[in-house]
């Protein structure tokens, strides 16, 4: 197969479309600033000292809602992109997706067990308070994850099928015990659960996005390390082996990192589906199947991706806003229903 | 040119200051929360909206406002770009963080309590009226929406003299499809209990029920709200979805009421002893009609 595109043209073209998304996420919203203003207010948030005269407003909105939610989304679109990689390499599967190994529905899980669970963990202090939600979808998806990595382990080895069927029934489970919290919940939780499984970018604030960035450059730094294994494991898992890859260690670290990350992902997110999905096929159609461009890559890709997404989401109709599953949804699914016409998934 | 401007608003403030002492009042209102909204126009503000919520639905001239979403889906830069100077909504306006935001670009927020209880509707009417300059006419309302609710109150213990409650469910659905039942600790109880109905469901919250269990409590009243059709059509909708529900008393003696949906969000709002009057006639046919 050839690479229609050279890397170096593609990590060029790609780095300017995340500055261009980056730029238009801090200088577009539904307040519009004069653009000399998001300017100045950009210098000035970087240290530079210009008169601060007129400009708090601008400077409120950059740095207090625009940036923490930029920021936000180049990681959870780089990490969601990135694992679905990781998957993909796992599965060597082009169809897998980082739901596949359960921690997407753990994570929902763990979110209906806060939002409807809430109100009877009642004595819980109240900086922590904020947080519980976040924290239980983080612990349900790594929760589940292992459960499925587990199940799939038999004497020292590690079954691929196992652990995919694994990840199916507990999916199921997860599933359908949400259900449960579903029913059991009242008129106004419900709508929580309901808005969270759609995912937003909405009321991004630095302290809960610290968590998360850190865990998304370490997953983004160490994930493209393996990209050789990764290469070698697409020939099989024996002929990874023989190529001398510790299959078991690189299967483990694929789904330690899936799990961290996208667990952080949603954690800060909520659920936004398709972008683990479909950024790695677009890098793939674009570069060939090489790990060692498709991992950096689909890391650019997935965050300008997320945050032309929020654009969408935020601008379409404001002053309200859309929840941003429902956009990546809608640019993803029918994306993947082209590659299915096209015979290449 | 600049100064110019600067000047001129200067001086026109200065002049809008002079005039009124309601100057330091919030000028431009955004309200998250449908009966909130009902108040704030019922108290004269209506004016002062700039943007209101999906639940915002009545008086019909809000729908024409910039709509900010879903109360517990609030987004900072969208209700900042309607430059109000205060947001208004019950305590189930969210999330958190958005909150936090709006409130740190210098914007008050003020919460209200959805609480379905007469105290609790004389400390927002306060409040609502002190923010918007008219606190007489919020004490007016509110006594005038004490006494609707007392003689709410004596007309049914005259009416319950002479017969007692009709077990009544309340159906809530979607153009009559899989109603949900209302049960307690939920507004629609609460609504039904000052109707003068006796709720037949037990359960909390609004539930799913099979129609042959619905079918087996046997109401005399039924009571629908649904979200997709009003009046006839939504009664019909109801009795073909629902056959069963033909074969219970209330049906039999045509008994079925309908109630705006609206209603049951966000707290006491303006309209309700008027809807309470309607569903009580409904309840006891033989009493005279209370005066509305």
């Amino acid at each position: 197969m050839t690479t229609p595109v050279k890397p170096k043209t593609l990590f060029i073209g790609l780095a300017l479309l995340c500055v261009l998304a980056i730029w238009l996420s801090l200088a577009l919203g539904p307040v519009s600033l004069p653009l000399l203003d998001t300017l100045k207010a950009a210098l000035r948030l970087m240290g530079v000292p210009i008169e601060a005269q007129g400009l708090e407003q601008a400077e409120l909105i950059l740095g207090q809602i625009r940036l923490p939610r930029t920021l936000l989304g180049l990681a959870v679109g780089g990490v969601l992109a990135l694992s679905g990689v990781a998957m993909q390499g796992l599965f060597r599967n082009p169809l897998a997706d980082p739901g596949l190994v359960g921690v997407s529905s753990g994570a929902a899980l763990g979110a209906a067990i806060a939002i409807v669970g809430g109100t009877f963990f009642g004595g819980l202090p109240d900086a922590f308070g904020p947080y519980l939600l976040s924290l239980c979808a983080f612990l349900g998806g790594l929760g589940v994850t292992a459960l499925v990595y587990r199940l799939g382990r038999r004497n020292g080895q590690t079954n691929v099928a196992t652990m995919l069927l694994a990840g199916i029934a507990l999916t199921a489970l997860a599933s359908s015990a949400v259900g449960l919290f579903t029913y059991l919940a009242d008129d106004a939780t419900l709508r929580t659960l309901t808005f969270w499984n759609l995912g937003s970018l909405n009321g991004a604030s630095y302290s809960r996005l610290w968590p998360l960035l850190l865990v998304a450059a370490a997953v983004s730094l160490w994930l493209p390390r393996r990209a050789k294994a990764l290469n070698a494991l697409l020939l099989g898992e024996s002929e990874a082996s023989h190529l001398g890859i510790d299959v078991e260690r690189l299967k483990r670290e694929l789904v330690f990192c899936t799990a961290l990350g996208v667990g952080a992902a949603v954690a800060a997110a909520g659920m936004i589906g398709f972008v683990g999905l479909v950024v790695p096929h677009l890098v793939r159609l674009l570069a060939g199947p090489d790990h060692r461009v498709l991992l950096p890559a689909s890391v650019l890709a997935g965050a300008s991706l997320l945050l032309f997404a929020d654009l969408v989401a935020r601008l379409a109709l404001a002053p309200a806003e859309l929840p941003i599953g429902i956009v990546t949804a809608f640019i993803g699914a029918p994306f993947f229903l082209y590659l299915l016409l096209r015979g290449r998934a | 040119m600049r100064l110019s401007t600067s000047a001129i608003a200067l001086v026109v403030g200065l002049l809008v200051n002079h005039g009124a002492q309601a100057s330091e009042l919030p000028q431009r209102w955004v309200s998250a929360g449908g009966a909130l909204s009902e108040w704030v126009t019922a108290l004269g503000g209506e004016s002062k909206l700039v943007g209101v919520d999906t639940t915002s639905q009545h008086p019909a001239s809000l729908k024409a406002l910039p709509s900010i979403g879903y109360q517990r889906q609030l987004s900072a830069e969208g209700i900042l770009s309607l430059r109000p100077q205060i947001l208004v909504g019950t305590e189930e306006m969210g999330p958190p963080p958005v909150l936090a935001q709006i409130r740190s670009a210098g914007v008050q927020v003020e919460m209200f309590s959805a609480q379905p209880d007469l105290p609790t509707l004389q400390g927002n009417l306060q409040h609502l009226g002190k923010l918007l300059g008219d606190e007489a006419k919020a004490r007016e309302l509110f006594t005038g929406y004490e006494q609707a609710l007392g003689q709410q109150k004596s007309w049914l213990t005259k009416a319950q003299a002479t017969q007692k409650a009709p077990g009544v469910l309340l159906l809530l659905g979607h153009a009559g499809g899989k109603p949900l039942i209302a049960g307690k600790d939920t507004a629609a109880d609460w609504v039904l209990q000052q109707a003068g109905g006796r709720n037949l469901a037990t359960h909390s919250g609004y539930k799913p029920f099979s129609v042959e269990s619905l079918a087996g409590l046997s109401p005399d009243v039924l009571v629908f709200s649904d979200r997709a059709l009003s009046g006839d059509a939504a009664r019909a909708a109801l009795f073909k979805e629902n056959p069963i529900l033909a074969a219970t008393p209330a049906a039999k003696s045509g008994r079925v009421f309908e109630l705006d949906p609206t209603l049951l969000v966000g707290g006491l709002g303006p309209r309700l002893p008027h809807s309470l009057v309607q569903l009580s006639a409904g309840f006891y046919p033989s009493q005279a009609k209370p005066a509305p």
